[in-house]
């Protein structure tokens, strides 16, 4: 029944974009069942499947989707079918090895989210990696080499200190009963380790998913990589890439270190109000609509990283949507920008003075994802930041200040509105096919369905789930 | 019976290899895939332990003459090329084979003095090799070098087994375990200058800091196949004698040569990856990052044991030994296939290779991900499974030498993915498509395949190695 399964028969190789296109509407129809049939309210994991794979070192093909994984889930096939299809219109080079790498980076992102062996979930991030670097080196802006170069170098680094803290949960906790590296396994085992193994294994994990989230000092190569990658890349990028270091901080992060976390969450949290604030002030001083975008990114995965380590159910199930509005979000800005730089010829702030003129219903659209970003009530992106800053309110009120995230936010993108929108129309009409802009009304529809109506994936998949899980690990309250 | 089906088989297509020129490569070539096939044959087939004098076949020599065969099948092939057109084409495949052979004893042996012959089998056909270009002063300078270290080393170990010899009356390896048990303090300190020396008569051949002087130079100047030969087979022959020696031998004694070869491995390692990120020149960078390389190996031998005395380490150590090999050698071969057109000594030559030769790039791309340790290729679960049995070790420094050998191996990738950049992200001044001569492509595309099988589905793999651990 999962979802991996059906990606790893699919064909990686050929030349059409049809098939590109096609393979990853098939893997969404499949994940939309999966939603249908997902059972809301249970707290355990649902559609396992598991496989021998090299059990003669404790590798494992285990996955299986519970309510944390199931909003990243439909984002992520839903974001990698418009990706594709958007990717129609804006990649003309080498098109078998794109959409190849394309498939490649949907089975490492699926997988991501839904293993639950720890070397496999390793296998599936670092799948996701080289791909990636391929779309930002070959098909990327002027200074692609250099950020691809950098991408690469940031992430591999990081995944191999995450990877000492896996390796060293399965040697630490092997002491009692058979080491492993199954996750249902080691969240038994790992609660019972003394603290000082915790730390250390905590903090390893966290310098890998932090450097992916990314967090205030470790997020250099992400405005880089993000303004040189193709604009749909930079959808996937923002989108789901960053996604794989929020997941991660909640699943293995959190959920397997209760001793660590609660020694390190002001730590913790407080890196992540700093990301959140130095994200939001570095967007303001941006000339490129893509930069200024990519940096919305730092500023609200900051959110994540803020609501995770509150420890509170609000504040966890918050991070976990936030990520699902972010990343539907930021994707819309990104393609936009792509499609807005084709047409318009540029992406600097300043000189895209009057879009009006050229690209009126693009125009409309900027405005309504620069909603979304900025967290208007409506939105889902409301809804979720709302919360993180009611559960970082609830564990301190000194993090009051984090209120400041979304007023610098705010302050941003209405000065990018003001400078392309509200200034008279210039040039001659220029604007989107049908094509393009239904596959931006797209991005939009989830956002302002669940801004309305959030419960079933909030109340019915989110909460339960994280509600549970924390009252295993903190039985006696928090 | 099995010995001599193993070990005559090349030795006795030597003879044919020095007659007339194009007969002695075929035969040469035919001899290695024999004994390949009946090495296999025989590994699978659960032939049970032989013990013929001083030599002891057992899983553990099954698995490194496979390993050894693959390798030098690989060169051979590689060579057809090669030595087109040369006059030493006979003599070329005798050496190449005498050499295996030299590597094949050196695994089997079970006894010093066999160890001994085993290793100047295997070195002394490398100097004429590594000397095979008669006029080019470079491959004898590289020669040279390499003769003079490699004599040195030799002259160590003769020492070495001369003292333990002294200590214990006997050169059988398991007979020196049984005596230097029950050893007594005065003789305790020439066994321990035995075993520095044999550290670094190894050392020299297996490329450990600080012996790995000679690497870079005798790399570059060899002829590119021989580097093949040099870097896979010669060293992970080094190591099948390390491990006998170190893990039957030298393991009752009770001194803390373990945390001996967890300082050497760190020093390996740093060095290996921070001086590859400097070369300017291909075969350079491939040989320090074979110098890197060796450093994870030398972790499975620091801690081969796991608390509960599971030999992880040692598995994953004999892992990465045939993923390595099989990796370098085809970079090397890949190397070699680049030479035929460009010059190596220059990184310019790689410079949008994936237009110019795209076969050739791709493959060096798969190995340097696999050396790098990306999954799900070959490289990765046998560095995972040395890292996890260096944390999983009953020494306290266990996971600071696993912390600093991944730090390491995230660092490797800087210089990995300079080159995938090189190769596919820059433009060359010249993109004009180069021919891609056979016997290379398809040793690369072997090395390539088995990659995959082998990090696809790595369950076999890892359960042969945990049995050729166990039966050492």
């Amino acid at each position: 029944m999962a979802v991996p399964t059906f990606l790893f028969g699919k064909k990686r190789t050929n030349v059409a974009k049809l098939l590109g296109v096609g393979t990853t509407a098939t893997v969404f129809a499949l994940s939309v069942i999966i939603v249908v049939l997902f059972q809301y309210g249970s707290t355990g994991f649902q559609f396992t499947d598991t496989a021998s794979w090299a059990s003669s070192f404790g590798l494992n093909y285990v996955v299986g989707i519970d309510g944390i994984s199931l909003p990243l889930l439909i984002i992520a096939t839903f974001l990698c079918l418009l990706a594709a299809v958007g990717s129609r219109d804006m990649i003309s080079l080498r098109e078998p090895e794109y959409y190849a790498l394309f498939l490649l980076f949907e089975t490492g992102i699926i997988g991501v989210f839904t293993s639950l062996n720890l070397i496999l979930f390793y296998v599936f991030w670092e799948v996701v990696l080289i791909p990636m670097f391929f779309f930002i080196g070959m098909w990327g802006g002027p200074r692609r080499k250099y950020a691809s170069l950098k991408f690469l170098i940031f992430t591999y680094a990081g995944s191999a200190i995450m990877l000492f803290g896996f390796v060293a949960l399965y040697a630490w906790t092997g002491s009692t009963g058979s080491p492993s590296f199954d996750y249902t396994t080691l969240i038994q085992r790992a609660a019972s380790l003394a603290l000082p193994l915790q730390v250390a294994a905590s903090l390893a994990t966290f310098v890998g998913f932090a450097v992916k989230l990314p967090i205030f000092p470790l997020h250099t190569w992400l405005p880089d990589a993000h303004v040189e990658a193709p604009a749909p890349v930079s959808v996937l990028l923002a989108g789901l890439l960053l996604k794989m270091g929020g997941y991660g901080l909640i699943r293995y992060n959190l959920l397997l270190f209760p001793a660590a976390d609660e020694l390190l969450w002001p730590a913790f949290t407080a890196i992540g109000l700093i990301t959140m604030v130095y994200g939001a002030s570095v967007a303001f001083v941006a000339q490129d609509l893509k930069r200024m975008i990519a940096l919305t990114s730092v500023n609200h995965m900051g959110y994540v990283l803020l609501g995770t380590f509150t420890l509170t159910s609000v504040g966890v199930s918050a991070a976990v949507f936030q990520m699902f509005a972010h990343g539907l979000a930021v994707g819309m800005l990104f393609l936009m920008s792509g499609y807005i730089h084709e047409h318009a010829g540029t992406r600097n702030i300043n000189e895209l003075k009057g879009l009006r003129g050229k690209m009126p219903t693009t125009t409309v659209l900027l405005v309504l994802g620069s909603m979304a970003a900025m967290a208007v009530p409506g939105f889902a992106n409301f809804i979720s930041e709302y919360q993180v800053i009611q559960g970082a309110l609830s564990v301190a009120y000194l993090y009051g200040l984090a209120i400041l995230a979304p007023a610098l936010t705010v302050g941003y993108f209405l000065l990018m509105l003001r400078r392309v929108v509200m200034t008279p129309p210039v040039g001659t009409k220029n604007e989107l096919g049908t094509g393009p802009l239904l596959i931006l009304t797209a991005f939009l529809v989830p956002l302002l369905v669940f801004g309305v109506y959030p419960s079933p994936l909030l109340g019915s998949a989110i909460k339960p789930t994280v509600d549970h899980a924390l009252s295993v690990l903190f039985p006696g309250g928090n | 019976m099995a010995v001599f089906g193993l070990l005559v088989t090349p030795a006795g297509l030597i003879r044919r290899g020095k007659s007339p020129i194009g007969i002695g490569a075929y035969a040469g070539l035919a001899g290695i895939v024999i004994s390949l096939a009946s090495t296999i044959w025989l590994g699978f087939n659960g032939a049970p332990p032989i013990t013929f004098g001083g030599f002891q076949v057992d899983l553990f020599t099954y698995f490194f003459t496979g390993v050894i065969l693959l390798v030098s099948l690989f060169v051979a092939i590689s060579s057809f090329d090669f030595m087109k057109g040369d006059p030493n084409t006979a003599p070329y495949f005798g050496l190449l084979l005498l050499s295996t052979l030299g590597m094949i004893v050196l695994a089997a042996s079970m006894d010093l003095i066999l160890l001994y012959v085993g290793w100047e089998l295997m070195s002394v056909p490398t100097y004429a090799l590594t000397a095979i270009r008669k006029r080019d002063p470079n491959s004898n300078e590289a020669a040279m070098k390499f003769f003079v270290l490699s004599a040195l080393s030799s002259a160590l170990i003769v020492y070495a087994i001369s003292l333990t010899f002294g200590v214990t009356g006997s050169t059988n390896l398991q007979t020196i375990a049984g005596s230097l048990a029950t050893i007594t303090p005065d003789s305790r300190s020439f066994a321990l200058i035995a075993i520095v020396l044999f550290v670094a008569g190894f050392g020299v051949k297996m490329a450990v800091v600080p012996f790995h002087m000679w690497i870079p130079d005798a790399f570059e100047g060899a002829p590119t196949t021989v580097s093949a030969l040099l870097a896979s087979g010669a060293k992970m022959a080094a190591f099948a004698a390390a491990f006998r020696v170190f893990i039957v031998g030298l393991s009752t004694i009770n001194v803390d040569w373990y945390s001996t070869f967890a300082i050497v491995a760190i020093a390996t390692m740093t060095l290996g990856n921070v001086a590859a990120l400097m070369q300017k020149s291909f075969t350079r960078l491939l040989a320090y990052s074979s110098i890197a390389q060796a450093g994870y190996v030398l972790i499975a031998l620091a801690t081969p044991f796991t608390i509960t005395r599971d030999p992880l380490g040692l598995a994953g150590g004999l892992f990465h030994v045939l993923n390595y090999s099989i990796v370098k050698t085809g970079a090397f071969v890949a190397a070699a296939a680049v030479a035929t057109r460009l010059p190596v000594n220059t990184l310019d030559s790689f410079t949008g290779l994936g237009r110019r030769m795209p076969q050739t790039a791709f493959n060096i791309t798969i190995f340097f991900l696999a050396l790098a340790g990306v999954p799900p290729l070959n490289g990765f679960f046998s560095k995972v499974m040395i890292f996890t049995g260096a944390v999983y070790s009953p020494f306290s420094w266990g996971g600071y030498l696993a912390v600093a050998a991944l730090i390491n191996s995230g660092f490797s990738m800087s210089y990995y993915g300079w080159i995938i950049k090189r190769m596919y992200f820059d433009d060359a001044a010249d993109s004009s498509k180069l021919s891609e001569p056979i016997a290379y492509t398809s040793v690369m595309w072997i090395a390539t395949a088995l990659v995959f099988i082998i990090g696809i589905y790595p369950d076999p793999w890892i359960r042969l190695v945990r049995s050729v651990a166990s039966s050492l």
